[in-house]
């Protein structure tokens, strides 16, 4: 009993000293890190997406090797008071296959068919946003883990028959040096069902919307 | 009253043996204290060698093969480098070293060195340092001098890769950085060349322009003129 005592105290300074060495890794793990490279230099604007489905692959090849519990899409306006988003999903497939096997709902503010207020200063900082001044907005972070050994499709898709989207604009990578491609297509394709195959059309473009994947 | 003096004495005696074994304690818990505190320390020292800052990382790609195509004369000018937050490796380390690379001239003669911040995307610059060499923001390099650049003449098959002096603090993947240099308007730097334009260029976009271009201070608007091309000068960006 003596003896235990004794290495009572010393065991637990140690315990303490070695908590507080795994917290502060932990604060730095939770850090903003790229997990692929996003868009780099200046952007242009593409506008007009009422009805629109905007793909954009996030290609497993392209993960950067961090240790990530969630992931965090960035996505990009130029233009636009209000966007209001129908349904956003994630496809998962194989590395260079077409067929989904896996969609996970995005949300931002709790919901997959969110408005967003591009004319809020708590949403986008600069008003007005433009070319110059892209909103940037964080949808909510998503509790999965990206592996190399699959590819990824962020699909967003705006309601149809909306003035609103009318005048939205999407942000446009000037510079092809991004990991990641898009497309877009006239009509809904975020509610493919686990089987069905990612819609044809990517052509290498740069994506739009989509500006960065991250950690946080 | 002799005996009472006795036992008084024969008390103290007593006493004096009790806290002497009281002393005995805590030298005998000395021995499980050192133990401990010699397995804190081999955890601690363990838990350092784990830093991975002491091994060379590049913080964004770099530049690939070298080119040295298409310099234009470099006297008077500045030239803009964007090292983009969207392309950082990782968890940023503590410090930044850049990277220069010469393949032509015998002198370069910098006028000023500056690493400006601006947010993520944006033209408004939020932040700038002074960035040195041997500690001086407008350095003259030797680039005759085997000291500096061991395989003399430079060229681009020997191109001269001059390192920066460190910068400590780390930089955030959801800024953007500008690297700028300005090249003095003198005979010397007619004749430099910059090691990059690179087909390969990583991460990096360059561009140049008239004038000196690293004096723009905070809430200063960018000076444009990225076209997304590999820069001239600033080869690779490292943790040291």
């Amino acid at each position: 009993m003596k003896t235990v005592c004794r290495f009572a105290g010393p065991t637990l300074m140690m315990l303490a000293i070695l908590m507080c060495v795994v917290s502060q890794a932990s604060a730095a793990a939770s850090k903003a890190e790229n997990l692929e490279r996003g868009v780099i230099g200046p952007v242009s604007a593409n506008v007009s997406w009422s009805g629109y489905s905007s793909l954009n692959l996030v290609p497993g090849a392209g993960l950067i090797p961090i240790s990530s519990t969630q992931t965090a899409f960035y996505i990009g306006f130029t233009a636009g008071a209000t966007a209001d988003i129908n349904n956003m999903v994630l496809y998962t497939t194989a590395r260079g296959s077409s067929t989904i096997t896996a969609a996970t709902p995005i949300t931002y503010g709790g919901v997959s068919n969110p408005s967003i207020n591009l004319a809020s200063p708590s949403v986008c900082p600069v008003v007005e946003i433009s070319d110059f001044n892209p909103c940037i907005v964080r949808l909510d972070t998503a509790k999965l883990v990206l592996s190399a050994l699959s590819d990824y499709y962020l699909v967003i898709y705006f309601t149809p028959d909306d003035s609103n989207n009318g005048a939205v604009g999407a942000t446009v990578p000037r510079f092809s040096m991004s990991s990641m491609n898009g497309w877009y297509i006239s009509g809904d394709e975020s509610r493919l069902a686990v089987g069905a195959s990612i819609p044809s059309g990517n052509g290498g473009a740069q994506p739009e919307f989509l500006m960065y994947v991250m950690n946080d | 009253m002799r005996p009472d003096r006795f036992d008084h004495d024969k008390e103290t005696r007593q006493d004096l043996k009790y806290t002497f074994r009281i002393m005995e304690i805590p030298m005998i818990a000395l021995k499980p204290l050192a133990t401990f505190a010699l397995m804190m320390s081999v955890l601690a020292a363990s838990a350092l060698a784990q830093v991975p800052a002491t091994a060379l990382a590049n913080i964004t790609e770099g530049q690939g093969t070298i080119t040295s195509n298409s310099n234009p004369q470099w006297d008077g000018m500045s030239e803009l480098v964007l090292i983009p937050g969207a392309s950082m490796l990782g968890a940023a380390p503590s410090s930044m070293a850049l990277y220069l690379g010469f393949t032509g001239g015998s002198e370069a003669d910098i006028g000023n060195l500056v690493l400006y911040t601006t947010a993520r995307g944006s033209t408004v610059i939020t932040a700038t340092k002074k960035l040195t060499l041997n500690k001086s923001a407008d350095p003259s390099i030797n680039l005759a001098s085997t000291s500096v650049c061991p395989i003399q003449p430079v060229s681009s098959t020997n191109p001269c890769i001059i390192r920066l002096d460190t910068v400590a603090g780390k930089l955030s993947p959801l800024d953007d950085y500008y690297f700028g240099v300005y090249f003095t308007l003198d005979t010397n730097n007619e004749k430099i060349a910059g090691a990059g334009l690179s087909t390969a260029q990583g991460a990096l976009t360059g561009w140049y322009l008239y004038g000196d271009q690293t004096r723009v201070g905070k809430d200063g608007a960018l000076p444009s003129g990225n076209s997304g091309q590999a820069p001239f000068f600033l080869l690779y960006v490292a943790n040291q």
